[in-house]
């Protein structure tokens, strides 16, 4: 495995070409996604439009927890917590107190959420491995329970209803395809800071943790701040999605607070794969039209449907689709240039 | 006074259905490293199992201890087809077996139907007896009775004999016990069965105080959790203490504290993490 790597990362004429050529095509492929993405809303029935608008949000919510999963490698079940408190503040604030500008709303959402991802960090990362996972499951469910017994302000067990789309405070109102807009111009900015994230050397230094901590410490590295800050930035990302949320379903439920939704982010990071970037996304559009066909053909069947693809994934799809698309991208790519040379 | 009586012999009762969940779980966590997930969903199936069995006209004891063989048979299939294979990722293990916990909970409300159901003592056991002015279910009392005998004999299956010496060894050093020539895999195999035995009787046997529903195995899986981590993992003791300690608990956070009830025992599970991960009887 190692020899490999090493023999790989030799510069290699070739290799370097066909890096640039890749790189060129995978941004041609993004602009071309962009421009679909701005263009499609007018030709595009509700559904689809609405479809899309779910993918965006769980997107952003799985890649800002992948920071934690995949490249630090601790298995968070409690992420959800975030993603609910957001969903639940800007619901709460727009419901209950008639606030619904944007720039209140989002903000005061998104900070309390990194608040709470603050604080359950501090809790959690006391310990490791098995006992991490069970603090951030416990965590995320006592916030479950808070929110199923504190019925006067999140309706309690029936959710809390009627959560319109913010307001931007701009000469129109709201509807279904401008709350597209806006969560589209929202998650390309969190893709490119997510980016950035992963690219920097903080993003090099939480996978090297996740290989191996030891080595990072003693190489200086204060690890416990590392995998600390990547805590709360997956945390303040899946704040985003659930403030976006919120509007998006018209509705906060207890379960969007505890593990069935936590763990939902996962499956989507580990059918996608948590070592492409791209890869999150991939799942979610995956996990979401099935969970679209499913309601539609067989509603009261979704449970063992998304179950069997929790079983499938993790037996037949280990490192996630992503990782086998590029495998075959790769391979199609170098056969077409060893037929050119 | 009797007020306060009737609140421990509850919490005690519960609690030995924790006992029954939670020492198997924890033999399957320390001897294999598996972290079973679908352990509260084998408790359903147990449950389920033994009232259609009980439903059929059949003996209250032998359909508590079918529901205890078909979970075990389950349980087998799952390690021998998938667990197997994930030894030691535990990030697989719990997408797996979660997936499995939504699958059989989704079965269950198939087969079952979505209302709860309830068992039916044995009519020996079904009449309750005084307690100062209020009434007591003797099946509790027979319950307490069980899990006792129950963890007796685990007790001295662990300490006393000479697989149960094997396990320790194991939960201690795997690979210096495998080194030993010991066929380690037979053990732990066995370790899951008997784990998942005794999940699915805890099911039925619970099920004339508990009933039976499909959701119920999520719940009652973080309740076991609870119990491991207060008590230790692989230990019969830590195990027995744990669950009457959170038994009680839960028993005197319901009948003081409704509001409060499950956010009493997440709390006691998160201070029990920060201050002694290693649990009251830890091997850690």
């Amino acid at each position: 495995m190692g020899g490999d790597r090493v023999m790989n990362t030799r510069p290699d004429k070739d290799a370097v070409k066909n890096g640039k050529a890749k790189k060129t095509g995978v941004v041609a492929g993004l602009i071309l996604l962009g421009v679909l993405l701005v263009a499609l809303p007018p030709f595009m029935n509700p559904y689809g439009e609405s479809m899309i608008t779910q993918i965006l949000i769980f997107s952003v919510f799985a890649m800002g927890l992948n920071i934690v999963v995949g490249y630090t490698g601790l298995f968070s079940m409690g992420h959800a917590a975030f993603f609910g408190v957001a969903g639940y503040t800007a619901g709460i604030m727009m419901v209950h107190y008639g606030i619904e500008s944007f720039w209140i709303i989002a903000p005061a959402s998104i900070v309390l959420a990194t608040l709470f991802a603050a604080l359950f960090g501090i809790i959690s990362l006391r310990v490791s491995g098995l006992y991490f996972l069970f603090v951030t499951l416990a965590l995320g469910e006592l916030l479950h329970s808070v929110a199923w017994k504190w019925r006067s302000m999140t309706g309690g067990a029936d959710g809390l209803t009627g959560i319109p789309y913010p307001s931007l405070g701009l000469p129109f109102i709201m509807n279904a395809t401008h709350f597209y807009y806006l969560v589209l111009i929202i998650f390309v900015v969190c893709v490119g800071l997510l980016y950035r994230i992963v690219k920097s050397p903080f993003g090099s230094a939480l996978q090297g943790i996740r290989e191996d901590e030891h080595r990072m410490r003693h190489l200086g590295y204060n690890t416990w701040m590392y995998k600390y800050l990547a805590f709360i930035i997956a945390g303040f990302f899946s704040g985003i999605s659930g403030m976006l949320f919120a509007s998006f379903a018209n509705v906060m439920a207890p379960e969007h607070l505890g593990v069935h939704t936590a763990t939902l982010a996962v499956l989507m990071i580990i059918l996608g794969s948590d070592r492409v970037f791209f890869g999150p996304i991939i799942g979610a559009a995956i996990v979401l039209f099935l969970q679209y066909y499913a309601s539609t053909f067989a509603p009261e069947r979704w449970p063992l449907i998304l179950g069997a693809v929790f079983v499938l994934s993790v037996m037949f799809l280990r490192g996630g689709i992503s990782a086998h698309l590029i495998k075959l991208w790769n391979k199609m790519g170098s056969h077409h240039a060893s037929t050119k040379t | 006074m009797a007020e306060l009586v009737i609140h421990i012999l509850n919490g005690i009762s519960y609690g030995m259905i924790l006992f029954l969940l939670a020492s198997g779980l924890s033999f399957i966590i320390g001897v294999m490293g598996i972290l079973n997930l679908t352990h509260g969903s084998l408790y359903m199936i147990g449950a389920y199992v033994g009232l259609t069995l009980a439903g059929m006209g059949g003996n209250f004891w032998l359909a508590a201890l079918a529901g205890g063989v078909i979970t075990a048979v389950i349980g087998l299939i799952l390690e021998r087809t998938f667990f197997r294979f994930l030894y030691k990722q535990i990030n697989e293990q719990v997408l797996l077996t979660l997936g499995f916990v939504y699958i059989f909970s989704n079965l269950a409300l198939w087969v079952w139907g979505p209302f709860p159901k309830i068992a039916s003592a044995p009519t020996y056991l079904a009449h309750s007896i005084a307690i100062g002015s209020f009434s007591f279910p003797v099946y509790r009392f027979a319950l307490i009775v069980i899990g006792l005998i129950i963890g007796a004999g685990m007790w001295w299956f662990q300490e006393r004999t000479k697989i149960g010496a094997i396990v320790r060894a194991g939960m201690d050093d795997k690979e210096m016990t495998m080194g030993l020539g010991i066929n380690y895999g037979i053990i732990a195999s066995s370790t899951l069965c008997l784990g998942a035995f005794l999940g699915g009787l805890a099911g039925f046997l619970g099920a004339p105080i508990l009933g039976a529903q499909s959701d119920m195995g999520f719940p009652i899986l973080l309740l076991t959790l609870v119990v491991i981590v207060v008590g230790g993992e692989g230990s019969v003791e830590g195990a027995l203490v744990g669950a009457l300690l959170v038994g009680i608990i839960d028993a005197f956070g319901r009948a003081f504290f409704p509001d409060l009830a499950m956010f009493t025992v997440y709390a006691i599970l998160i201070a029990f993490l920060l201050v002694k991960p290693s649990g009251l009887f830890g091997r850690r």
